[in-house]
């Protein structure tokens, strides 16, 4: 049996972060504040029309769709942190799967909003509902985020179980409702050993349901492209190589977010150099299998030049999207893997900047995947003005586009306020058993 | 005085300048319609009415007659039709060439009517001072008078079209008559063979084709349109059973991936469904876990 | 151990709470997408229906209950002329042959087009392209409608059921229905969709107008627009709009039922098939399985020389087509 001391230690550094600070008043006012510009620039768009954005009728998908396709792509780390690593018994990965279960749930959520800034006609969206046809990607879409959203939202709700009755019992000082809310979250929670079966048992099986419904929402999204027959998109192998994109960019996200909660919440002792040690090599592992589907996604049409791939592969590789394209594969994947073969490149500081940048060539590459492709269609574009032709974001679009990025921040810094972001109950078991 | 010289230099100048052009290759009209002569008579009016024909379908390519204002940049140059060479084709040519087109140069034979294409001419001739018409003989009165039948033996897919005239006197047979056949279709009349002429009896024999669609039991509707010097156009209408019975179901009729959702294929209906089913089965049984976690925990 | 609580925590915890409430009602409503999806299309084929004879001398078969509406009240015009647009018109096949052998250029289909559909000038339902297959091979005109599929890609991934194929083989876009996603475009291998970026072109003027699906007038900000086939012409014995408008004679348009098409402008009528047989008429891409309803004639003899000026630019080196 461990000491009361450190148990009480371990109790208290966890549930420390929660509450209010005075830098999350500052924080949350210009999330706030940014979150208003957005919008506003979202209103000045639903009174003009999608004309304010530089979508036209040939480069109809653009900034929005590879931001949609970005947030569900970091979304997908929940599943491989909490159900892969979680059910091969991987230890070290056990205090962040919280973290994982956070900004999986946040992307997740989030990118459906997403969705609804592309549309025409949002005041619409009941219709897929009403007159869903069942034959289009769209609804499976809608489908399989919504219920990989409910999925997270219990994967991460229930593990929290123990922790609520913890928060419920020594949070004193805070008002009384809040209390009655952890104590109404903790569901009667004694861990006697009954209720500890069943706890485990349901984490168990929503950790086998996810990997599924993971793969689901991320292949279904790579199927909104691959459905249709143009240069680029007809692929075959797109659902996998959209699944291993997301990881890389997950695991990346959650570097970052591991670094800031680590600093800013001092948790040096339970978010450690292991564990930073443990995802950079992680991140090797998944860069280096999206690698591979690059190299198979990109070499094999290279090889046959066909004439519409031709086309396509050129802006890629030496015309208009040369750079982007070659930053994104250097910066964004090959370099990150070489750096992060050295052990002192997977120290949090150098880690998290490789992260950055691996994020950041995340985005990009989805930009990449998205709009080159409607710029070459079969049939040549002609008798329309110039900026038919090739598609420039406008500022008004990069701001509506930021909107989910500041809605995910949101998420994740009330979250984080709210709950203990490290598993407080599992933390105290893996110190009992190391004993 | 001096703006008709001025007009008749042009005129000569552009006669000259259409022959060191490379020539339009001359048009190849059957005596028979060279001969024919328009059933109205030219005037002032009839000229008006065809100009206005005119202004709507020939100016843009052939100009104003006499202007010299055609299009040059075709191939062959539609010709300035107040120029010497046009107007010295006889009024049957004209009509054979309004009737037939040739090259960028449409037909007009079922734009305009008869009538129509006649007034048109009426304008060119207009601008020809030297012309002087020779009316057919048709009387279009008459016309009432013929009969058109139609024999039809399916078996050989042959329909005999037999066309007389009730005269007072007696019957008459049209021999030498114009006979086209068609078959109506959505947005117009469809030939079938070439244009025929009866015979001594006043018949003529058409052979069928034996693929055209005809109405879901085989019925077509035959127009047969006839010619004559003398009793003019005369035109009836038969309802045939001659066709192949056409009962084409409706394109949307199958379950297919871009139909309707109650005609999506099975295979995607009963996958979505039992995958949503199972899931939801999954998070039930998940939620009772909890209800029960409660339920364990109460004091 | 936590530091002192007030409003603004409070409300945090709400949001987080709200949240999770949104979340939960969303996988409700999509749990049961596909139970509405059913109801909806039971709902309609139960409805009591008979028939009537319209102005046009068609028998359609309707609702009972529109029957009264379309007597009574010009705004519930509406429902006829969707049901109308939905059902088509009975035993037809329309298709289209374009003879590019006689295009030059004129781009009246074009303009004849935009002003009957209301659209803007880089709006087109049918544009004249300029086309070279492949460097060395002679450059040629084509009008391009929309093909009007037998397997339409476009159709296959609308959501909401908005653009949908009818019995008569015409696609059509419902812009009540239709919610603005853009699948279709992305979807389309011809271009052959737009998209109303901004406000229409006329809708003040039109802003009174009952909207007709076979004609998508008014045009709607936010939603799809495309060719129609001119469906509207059609149900008066009238070929379409772009069909009619060409001087020089490079559209049929007729059924492919009664094996006949028509030229829109010398008016004649010629077997579909013999058509084809006799010019080696082909459709675009047919490697994509997309079966258009439009046949091309190749650009053989044609009337007018396409000028070394015209020549698609260099920088459009991959203006070219399957054919």
């Amino acid at each position: 049996m461990m000491d009361q001391s450190k148990k009480n230690k371990i109790t208290s550094d966890l549930l420390k972060p929660i509450g209010i600070t005075k830098t999350f008043h500052i924080w949350m006012g210009f999330l706030t504040l940014s979150l208003a510009v957005c919008l506003y620039a979202y209103m000045f768009q639903l009174d003009k029309g999608l004309v304010v954005t530089g979508l036209r009728d040939y480069v109809s998908w653009g900034m929005y769709i590879s931001n949609f396709v970005f947030f569900v792509a970091t979304s997908l780390i929940g599943m491989l942190i909490s159900a892969v690593l979680g059910l091969s018994g991987v230890k070290w990965a056990s205090p962040l799967a919280r973290i994982a279960e956070i900004i999986a749930l946040a992307f997740a959520a989030v990118a459906g909003l997403v969705i609804v800034s592309d549309m025409g006609h949002p005041e619409r969206l009941l219709n897929v509902f009403m007159y869903g046809r069942l034959q289009s990607p769209i609804v499976w879409d809608v489908t399989v985020v919504t219920v990989y959203v409910l999925i997270s939202a219990l994967l991460l709700y229930i593990p929290l179980i123990p922790d609520f009755k913890i928060c419920h019992e020594k949070l004193v000082d805070i008002p009384k409702p809040l209390r009655n809310i952890y104590k109404l979250l903790s569901l009667n929670w004694k861990g006697t050993e009954d209720q500890e079966k069943l706890l485990k048992k349901s984490v168990w099986i929503l950790s086998i349901l996810i990997i599924p419904v993971a793969l689901a929402i991320h292949t279904v999204t790579s199927w909104l492209f691959a459905s249709t027959s143009r240069v680029g998109w007809d692929s075959t192998i797109f659902g996998p190589y959209f699944v291993t994109g997301a990881f890389v960019s997950g695991t990346a996200a959650v570097i970052i977010a591991m670094f800031f909660y680590r600093n800013s919440y001092k948790l040096q002792d339970y978010i450690t150099e292991l564990h930073f040690d443990k995802m950079g090599k992680l991140l090797v592992l998944v860069s280096l299998v999206y690698l591979y589907f690059n190299l198979n996604e990109f070499m094999v049409p290279g090889y046959k030049m066909k004439k519409f791939d031709a086309t396509h592969l050129h802006a890629l590789f030496a015309g208009r999207y040369a750079i982007m394209f070659w930053l994104v594969q250097i910066v964004g994947l090959i370099l990150p893997i070489l750096f992060l073969l050295f052990g002192k490149m997977r120290k949090p500081l150098p880690m998290t900047v490789i992260a950055v940048a691996v994020l950041l060539g995340a985005w990009f590459k989805r930009y990449i995947i998205v709009v080159p492709t409607m710029e070459h269609p079969y049939l040549p574009i002609q008798n329309v003005p110039m900026n038919f032709k090739f598609y420039t974001p406008t500022l008004i679009e990069t701001f509506v586009s930021l909107a989910p990025f500041i809605l995910v921040l949101m998420i994740i810094t009330i979250l984080s306020k709210v709950v203990p972001i490290i598993p407080i109950q599992e933390t105290i078991e893996h110190h009992e058993e190391s004993k | 005085m001096l703006k008709s010289n001025i007009k008749l230099t042009i005129l000569f100048l552009l006669a000259i300048f259409s022959f060191s052009k490379i020539n339009a290759q001359a048009w190849d009209v059957p005596a028979d319609k060279k001969a024919k002569n328009s059933y109205i008579k030219f005037d002032e009016n009839t000229a008006k009415e065809g100009e206005a024909i005119y202004t709507k379908n020939c100016v843009s390519c052939h100009g104003n007659p006499g202007k010299a204002n055609n299009l040059k940049t075709l191939n062959p140059i539609p010709p300035d039709l107040g120029a010497a060479k046009t107007q010295a084709l006889t009024d049957g040519e004209l009509f054979y060439i309004l009737n037939t087109g040739r090259g960028a140069m449409p037909s007009f034979k079922n734009t305009l009517s008869e009538e129509e294409r006649w007034k048109t001419i009426s304008y060119i001739r207009s601008f020809n001072k030297q012309y002087v018409q020779v009316v057919s003989k048709t009387d279009p009165t008459k016309s009432k008078l013929v009969k058109i039948k139609l024999d039809v033996d399916s078996l050989t897919n042959k329909i005999k079209v037999a066309v007389i005239a009730n005269e007072i006197k007696g019957v008459v047979l049209l021999k030498d008559a114009e006979i086209n056949m068609f078959v109506s279709r959505y947005f117009g009349k469809l030939q079938i063979g070439k244009t025929l002429r009866t015979d001594s009896v006043g018949c003529v024999l058409f052979d069928f084709p034996k693929n055209l669609p005809g109405d879901s039991i085989g019925n077509l509707e035959i127009v047969i349109n006839v010619n004559d010097e003398i009793y003019g156009e005369i035109e009836s209408i038969n309802k045939v059973k001659i066709g192949v019975p056409t009962n084409k179901p409706s394109l949307t009729e199958k379950r297919a991936i871009w139909n309707v959702l109650k005609l999506a294929p099975w295979w995607i209906i009963i996958t979505y469904t039992s995958i949503l089913l199972g899931v939801g089965f999954i998070l039930l049984l998940i939620i009772k876990n909890l209800f029960k976690i409660r339920k364990l925990g109460e004091d | 151990m936590c530091e002192k609580e007030d409003n603004s925590k409070n409300k945090s915890r709400r949001e987080f709470l709200q949240n999770i409430g949104i979340i939960g009602l969303g996988s409700v409503l999509a749990g049961s997408a596909i139970f509405a999806g059913f109801n909806y299309d039971r709902k309609k084929t139960n409805a009591q229906r008979i028939k009537v004879l319209t102005a046009e001398n068609e028998l359609l078969e309707i609702d009972k209950n529109d029957t009264t509406k379309v007597a009574r009240f010009k705004a519930e015009n509406l429902t006829f002329l969707q049901k109308r647009g939905r059902e088509g018109i009975k035993g037809k096949r329309w298709v289209m042959v374009v003879d590019l052998s006689k295009c030059r250029n004129a781009r009246k289909c074009m303009s004849a087009c935009q002003n009957a559909h209301h659209l803007r000038p880089e709006q087109h339902h049918i544009n004249v392209l300029k086309m070279q297959e492949s460097k060395g091979t002679p450059p040629f005109y084509m009008a391009k409608p929309c093909q009007h599929c037998d397997n339409p890609p476009c159709v296959a991934v609308c959501p909401v059921d908005a653009t949908f194929k009818r019995p008569d083989g015409i696609v059509l876009i419902d812009n009540e229905r239709c919610i603005g996603c853009r699948f279709c475009i992305a979807a389309c291998p011809y271009s052959a969709r737009v998209f109303n970026w901004a406000e229409p072109l006329n809708s003040e003027e039109d802003k009174d107008l009952t909207y007709d699906v076979e004609l998508n007038v008014p045009q709607r900000k936010g939603t799809i627009s495309k060719c129609l086939f001119s469906a509207d012409r059609l149900r008066e014995g009238k070929m379409p709009y772009c069909v009619s408008a060409c001087p020089n004679g490079v559209y049929y348009f007729g059924d492919e039922n009664e094996d006949a098409v028509t030229n829109g402008t010398t008016k004649e009528t010629v077997r579909f098939s013999k058509l084809l047989e006799d010019n080696a008429g082909y459709r675009l891409m047919p490697e994509l399985g997309t079966e258009p309803r439009v046949y091309y004639l190749p650009a053989k003899n044609r009337t007018s020389p396409y000028e070394d000026k015209d020549k698609p630019e260099a920088s459009e080196h991959l203006d070219s087509s399957h054919a």
